[in-house]
């Protein structure tokens, strides 16, 4: 396809008044800009990101060091002034878990991830990882955005963009945060920026009173079933003839439509989110707990970080049945205190071992589940986070942010399992520094999984024309076969 | 090999084949070669060749793009690609390969290429090419304003405006629509100029209400011309068309109240600028008075408060709290976010003032508009000494403020230099221990169970200050020979300390036989010199070699906080004698200064009764424990400098007489805006007034800078300055180079500013703009769809004495083209569906303000209390962190949440929820258009929301209260109120039909859903 058609579609969207013929194909087309003109045959349809705010660490999770097991204590010397984003660096401190082989690679991983060692062979790790800032927002941003400044669409919006949705009564972009609060920037990381709003993530909290805002009328002394119900019917009645009073302008139905889709999406929202009639096998599959989402969280502990992201994980997986394009998975709220993310300044052990417990046991649910229902063949899931953690101690038992290599790991959708770049033998920097990997790269190969061009996806935007991958990105080759 | 495949090729080595291949084909082209070098004498290279080359191919292919791996940097690197030939083989015939996507090489480039090759002269090896654009002017905005446009043209009275769209209606064969009918012209006016419903701001006595209080009315009169324009500026003159027009100019201005970025701290005093705003539409303050203002007011017009709250304009953005104020410019992150900081500014000067894109030569000269890096890091140097932050801008006599900016300004100082010697010794301390921490932090996991016991130990009373002297002391009963001192420290988790709680900072340790230690001391220990570490719960061993005393003393000349306040205490003074196990302490008696002798918790018998804080439960460990902390103490102490301690002190005494005076100073009325002097937060100084350096970044790399700069602008016009006239590269006036970017702005031959604002009114009255893309007149950008008219009322602005924005919006809606019908008419539609010649009036929907003020409006209930702080929809949760914005925690009933929506306070990472789903603007960046959705999430938020819920209830009870006589007067009213009209007989019907069988309140829920309420015709 032409690229200039969402060119032209984005300016005639943004000009208030120049709306003929598109407001209706808007609201109702399922398509997106590329739907039936994708780049190339597609291997994948949908996109599950998982996002550890606060700065997951690799050299505890996923990047085993056995040279920090040897000189743990003793004084860390990479060779070079190493600049941190709250201390100085202290000794070499080695991961407070064993590492152990999984599976037919023997890849190791740590102990509080061990869930993940069953499927460690359909997992592709990337330990090259370049970020190119160690404060929490801009990295938070440029994992999600690709800028580490706001004002640019989340990648989620770019899919839904391209892709549009599969079912027009969801959301085809939807945001499953933390229940404890937003990570840094708030709902920037699923902002749809210069993109149509239908692009911008809704936010959905699975287990809370009310997962969806504005879905039923609120608590009232005057709203009753019958009157909410004759109130939609006088005012489709009456914008219908409002509309018909006014041809040429589809608008004003295209408005009368979406109180119509707002009541399908009731449905289908509901039953997304509706748990309950999961089989037993399935509620332990992800780890949910009897007690549920009220499960006490006084300190934080395994079994409810368990239930918190495997809840997530579980609805993600329905919504994805039922045709949402991308989830966005959240674990840790932002930088406070008590901590509640991965943000381990002070304690590792303290903060990531529940959190990674909890996130292996429904990230690896999440994958076995959509593995047997055939779905992981077109379904990508990417493990992500702003930076990772430094291999050095910073006071006596937490890391300092690393920046220069952290590891992001990708499954399904195609994706080959095996280890695509490594990071140096103490974590701290790529073994092969002309040879990083970044976010553009793990972007442009999703994109690319999904038939997309990332080169060509562009909209104009105060004059730029702007990509998910600036002007960067290579897809990754070998890790798509 | 097709040609297509060496374009889109990324392989290296395929580009090679397709070059060999192509060597073998190229007669033709030598024959034009052979002509050409007929016609040329040998180009040289430097001066003809090599500017060819650097304007068209370097962009793509420099020695960083390489796109498709081809790099033509260096003679080198492109003989590596093929012969020079091929080069110009791929940019000759009628179709050439390159430039890709651009417009081909000129037929006389291709010429001085192809005699080039032919002569053989030689691309010295030393020369490296880089992109280098021509400054190309050639563009509709950066050519000078048109003027004298309709003189010639009218003559006939009427309103110029009608001349330019009448014309162009003409040439296209359309036919425009008659005059809408006067309630909805009064309406529609209405809204645009104010954002409010008529009933809200035409006072019931006006001459012309459009049928709408006054049922009698017949609506289908057309309002005289006379009557139009006592409508037109009896709204111009209400407060709402600032608050209307306002809303316009802060979209642009990215206005927000937090800071957005990590944390998202609230900025409580952003809103003086909002005020400022509103205040300047409103008073008609002239254009360019009010650009100066925004880039330069405090140097422009000193002393008045304006000139200060405008620079509101300059800070308004978002800005990264982390970045500046926990990681600061001594550190590389700190630098990278100061940049973006600039390029912040620096971007939305030129996006909003000049409708010019400058951000992308952060990293490389502008691709298609003559902005160049240099340009634009000129740009950087303007703003190189300010910082976002809160200052003074009224409420403070002038002598004041120069003594608290003084004031500021040493106590910053000091400081700095303070921090810097804590910091640096922190630094050292950490580097150096963080093994033996690692291996407390093992222990103590390992054998943690703390014996907290309640006999802590001694405790003296607590006093004010910390140089006051404490001493306790022990009886041994006798003179024995001494072998060991042991000071066992004291644990209390009061506020929050634990370990070493009381544990002085200087102290001495003597002996003596003398009971008052007049006579006969030996010290056994002086730390009195400087700040001692301390020792956590580590025994202290003070070797006494065997000397003999009676009496051991232990005298506290600085005393440790506790909080806010400073006291002595010490778990256990242990004596040990000859034979090593024995504790002569166990018998001795305490005497001390004072002490709390507080229950059996702090008394001086604790001193002395074995019992202390032990903080691990296993012997061994405990040892190494405390082997480790003595270590530790060592260490830290063996890096302590007595001179940065003294220094320490000394700022310490110096700072606090300024901070009192700094206090007696009344704080003033404050503007968060950029600012030069403000108090320093974390690593967040203020320059002073001194610029930072500034250099051309390599690729906007902060780790590659080039060249110095020195403040200037860019040459965006014939005769526009490049540089400001006695600026160097360091040390320059930073208010006089602002100044000088803001005379630069508002200069009579500048194209771009006076269009730039024509078209943003005219897009603010009309809804859509002349020119598509109202931030960016480049060649990204859209082209004028009526470019005399967009000229016209440029000139008229800018030639106005009074550069009144009102004249010009008076003139636009006294226009026939906006009182049309927005009626539609499939002839004209089949020509011009997007409506851009205004053949119609453009139908819109409210904006997310105007709803949410329309929906207060009609429900009685909108405050129009004006200016001040603004109003919270929401509640905060954890402010001390990172606040939670908590909306649906807010009560819509809440009565000062009832204000107009410019007057709410504007979150940036949690935006308002019915806001954002109707399309208001994210304040990240500067929007200057909406975009219009529809979707079903906007049918939930409208259906739905508790804000409609609550307004249902109120617009439910003021329809029983103003129209108690029957339904049908009710839903009259509703109609009238919601849509500025009567109901049709059909409207009627359905709403009396729901009012009778659900009430008023579900009645008034339907009509603020109604599309004749949320739609302006």
């Amino acid at each position: 396809m032409s690229i200039e058609a969402p060119h032209r579609r984005h300016f005639l969207g943004t000009l208030a008044g120049s709306f003929s013929g598109l407001a209706l194909s808007d609201l109702l087309a399922r398509d997106g800009v590329l739907s039936g003109t994708l780049h190339h045959p597609p291997r994948a349809k949908r996109v599950v990101q998982l996002f550890m705010a606060g700065a997951a660490s690799h050299v505890d999770l996923f990047d085993h060091k056995p040279l920090l097991e040897k000189r743990h204590g003793q004084p860390w010397d990479p060779g070079e002034t190493v600049e941190l984003f709250q201390s100085t660096p202290g000794a070499c401190f080695a991961s407070p878990w064993a590492f152990r082989p999984y599976g037919e690679s023997g890849k190791a991983v740590s102990d509080i991830v061990a869930p993940l060692g069953d499927v460690v062979d359909d997992i592709a790790f990337v330990h090259n990882l370049v970020g190119k800032t160690g404060v929490h927002s801009q990295g938070t941003l440029l994992q999600t955005t690709g800028f580490v400044f706001p004002g640019f669409p989340s990648a989620g919006s770019w899919v839904s963009y391209a892709l549009g949705s599969e079912n027009e009564n969801l959301p085809s972009f939807v945001v499953l945060p933390d229940h404890r609060g937003f990570a840094s920037n708030g709902a920037k990381n699923w902002a749809n920026a210069f993109l149509p709003a239908r692009h911008q993530g809704t936010v959905i909290r699975p287990g809370s009173e009310t997962p969806v805002a504005d879905l039923f009328a609120p608590k009232s002394e005057f709203i009753r079933p019958e009157n909410d119900r004759a109130g939609l019917d006088a005012l489709s009645r009456l914008n219908t003839l409002h509309a018909a009073a006014r041809p040429g302008d589809d608008r004003l139905e295209a408005r009368v439509r979406s109180y119509e889709l707002a009541a399908a999406m009731q449905l289908s929202a509901t039953d997304a989110l509706d748990v309950s009639r999961e089989p037993e096998h399935i509620k332990k599959l992800y780890g949910l707990a009897p007690e549920g989402p009220g499960v006490d969280d006084t300190t934080i502990n395994v079994k409810a970080e368990t239930e918190f992201f495997g809840r997530k994980c579980l609805v993600a997986r329905r919504l994805l049945e039922r045709g949402v394009r991308f989830v966005q998975v959240w674990s840790g709220n932002d930088n406070g205190f008590p901590r509640r993310n991965w943000d381990s300044h002070e304690d590792v052990k303290r903060d990531h071992g529940p959190l990674a417990a909890g996130m292996a046991h429904g990230a690896a649910a999440l994958i076995k589940d959509l593995k047997q229902r055939g779905m992981l063949d077109d379904t990508i899931i990417l493990w992500t986070t702003e930076f990772g953690r430094m291999p050095c101690s910073q006071g006596s038992q937490g890391r300092d942010h690393n920046p220069f290599v952290f590891t992001n790991w990708l499954c399904g959708g195609g994706i080959r399992g095996g280890t695509f770049g490594e990071s140096d033998e103490w974590g701290f920097r790529p073994a092969d520094r002309a040879r990083a990997s970044s976010v553009y790269d793990i972007h442009a190969t999703i994109l690319h999984q999904l038939g997309i061009d990332h080169t060509k996806l562009t909209v104009r935007n105060n004059g730029i024309d702007r990509r998910l991958t600036d002007v960067h990105g290579h897809v990754l080759r070998e890790m798509v076969g | 090999m097709s040609l297509r495949q060496v374009t889109s090729g990324t392989d290296a080595s395929r580009i090679r084949i397709a070059f060999a291949s192509r060597r073998g084909r190229s007669s033709l082209a030598g024959t034009l070669v052979l002509w050409a070098t007929l016609s040329h004498a040998a180009p040289d290279f430097e001066k003809e060749v090599a500017p060819i080359l650097e304007a068209k191919c370097l962009f793509c292919h420099d020695s960083h793009a390489k796109k498709g791996k081809f790099d033509l940097s260096s003679a080198e690197a492109a003989r590596s690609h093929g012969s020079f030939q091929d080069l110009v083989d791929l940019v000759s015939g009628p179709t050439p390969e390159m430039p890709k996507d651009e417009p081909p090489l000129s037929e006389a480039e291709v010429k001085t290429l192809a005699a080039w090759v032919a002569a053989g002269t030689p691309w010295p090896e030393e020369r490296q090419l880089a992109y280098n654009p021509k400054r190309d002017l050639d563009w509709w905005s950066l050519k000078p304003i048109q003027e004298g446009l309709v003189s010639d043209s009218t003559g006939s009275g009427r309103n110029p405006i009608d001349v330019f769209i009448d014309r162009k209606l003409a040439d296209k064969g359309l036919k425009p629509q008659p005059a809408a009918d006067p309630a909805t012209l009064v309406r529609r006016l209405s809204y645009d100029l104010t954002g409010l419903p008529p009933t809200e701001v035409i006072s019931e006595h006006s001459s012309v209400i459009g049928g709408i209080k006054l049922p009698n009315t017949d609506h289908r009169l057309p309002i005289t011309a006379a009557d139009w324009r006592s409508l037109v500026d009896q709204l111009l003159a209400s407060a709402a068309f600032g608050e209307k027009f306002g809303q316009h100019w802060l979209d642009l201005a990215r206005y927000g109240e937090t800071h957005g970025y990590d944390k998202d701290k609230p900025r409580n005093n952003a809103w003086p600028y909002r005020d400022y705003v509103i205040r300047s539409f409103n008073e008609d303050k002239p254009y360019g008075r009010f650009v100066r203002e925004q880039v330069a007011g405090d140097v422009l017009f000193p002393g008045t408060p304006d000139g200060v709250v405008a620079l509101g304009f300059l800070a308004a953005g978002p800005w990264d709290l982390i970045g500046h104020i926990e990681v600061g410019e001594g550190k590389l992150d700190g630098r990278i976010a100061k940049h973006l900081d600039r390029d912040e500014m620096v971007s939305t000067v030129f996006n909003v003032f000049q409708s010019t894109t400058v951000q992308c030569a952060q990293c490389h000269h502008h691709k298609f508009d003559p902005v160049r890096m240099e340009d634009y890091y000129r740009l950087h140097a303007v703003f190189a000494a300010v910082d976002r932050a809160e200052r003074v801008y009224a409420g403070l006599p002038p002598e004041q403020e120069k003594q608290r900016l003084e004031l500021t300004s040493k106590i910053n100082t000091l400081k700095g230099e303070k921090s810097k010697l804590e910091g640096d010794l922190k630094k050292l301390v950490s580097a150096k221990t963080s093994g033996v921490d690692q291996r407390i932090a093992e222990l103590k996991e390992k054998h943690g169970a703390p014996d907290l016991r309640p006999q802590y130990g001694f405790h003296s009373q607590i006093v004010k200050k910390p140089d006051e002297e404490k001493w306790v002391q022990l009886d041994l009963g006798k003179s024995v020979p001494v072998a060991e001192i042991r000071l066992r420290p004291a644990y209390d988790d009061y506020a929050g300390i634990g370990a070493g709680f009381g544990f002085p900072l200087r102290y001495r340790v003597e002996g003596s036989d003398d009971a008052e230690f007049k006579t006969g001391v030996t010290t056994l220990r002086d730390a009195t010199d400087r700040d001692q570490a301390n020792p956590r719960t580590a025994p202290v061993a003070i070797a006494a070699e065997g000397r003999a005393f009676r009496f051991v003393r232990l005298t506290a000349t600085k005393l440790v906080e506790r909080k806010d306040d400073y006291m002595l205490a010490l778990a256990e003074i242990e004596v040990s004698g000859a034979a090593e196990a024995e504790n002569l302490a166990k018998a001795a008696t305490v005497s001390a200064k004072d002490s709390i002798e507080s229950g059996e918790r702090w008394r001086k018998t604790n001193l002395v009764d074995g019992i202390y804080h032990r903080e691990l439960s296993d012997d061994q460990a405990l040892a190494e424990l405390h082997a480790l902390q003595t270590e530790r103490r060592a260490i830290e102490e063996s890096l302590r400098s007595p001179e940065s301690e003294r220094r320490i002190e000394t700022i310490g005494k110096e700072l606090a007489p300024l901070e009192q005076q700094l206090k007696a100073i009344p704080q003033g009325e404050l503007v968060y805006a950029a600012a030069t002097q403000f108090n320093q937060a974390g690593s967040f100084r203020p320059t002073g007034g001194k610029p930072r350096a500034i250099h051309v970044l390599h690729r906007g790399d902060l780790k590659a800078p080039g060249a110095a700069v020195a403040p200037g602008a860019i040459p965006l016009w014939p005769g526009a300055p490049e540089t400001f006239p006695g600026f160097a590269t360091e040390g320059w006036d930073e208010g006089k180079a602002r100044a000088e970017l803001a005379e630069y702005l508002v200069r009579r031959d500048n194209p771009l500013v006076w269009r730039s604002i024509a078209n943003r009114v005219w897009q603010w009255t009309m809804g859509t703009p002349l020119v598509g893309t109202p931030n960016d007149f480049g060649r990204g950008g859209m082209q004028p769809t009526h470019p005399e008219l967009l000229d016209y009322l440029a000139t008229r602005l800018r030639d106005d004495p009074e550069q009144s924005v009102k004249s010009l919006v008076r003139l636009i809606v006294t226009s026939e083209a906006y009182r049309r019908a927005s009626g539609h008419d499939e002839a004209n539609a089949a020509i011009d569906a997007g409506n851009t010649c205004h053949w119609r009036a453009n139908r819109r929907r409210l904006t997310a303000e105007e709803f949410r003020d329309s929906v207060l409006a009609v429900s009685g209930k909108l405050n129009r209390a004006a200016g001040g702080k603004p109003f919270q929809d929401f509640i905060i949760e954890k402010p001390e962190h990172s606040p939670h914005y908590q909306y649906h925690l807010h009560d819509p009933d809440d009565p000062a949440s009832h204000r107009r929506t410019i007057y709410r306070f504007v979150v940036r990472s949690q935006p308002q929820p019915m806001l954002t789903t109707l399309d208001c603007a994210d304040p990240s960046t500067s929007v200057p258009s909406r975009d219009e959705s529809t979707t079903a999430l906007q049918a939930l938020t409208q259906w739905n929301s508790r804000f409609v819920e609550a307004m249902s209830r109120h617009f439910g009870e003021r329809l029983r209260q103003e129209a108690p006589e029957s339904a049908e007067a009710k839903v009259e009213l509703a109609f009238r109120l919601a849509a500025g009209r009567e109901p049709s007989a059909k409207e009627r019907a359905v709403l009396v039909g729901h009012l009778k069988d659900h009430g008023e309140e579900s009645l008034a829920r339907v009509v603020l859903n109604l599309n004749a309420f949320v739609y302006v015709d």
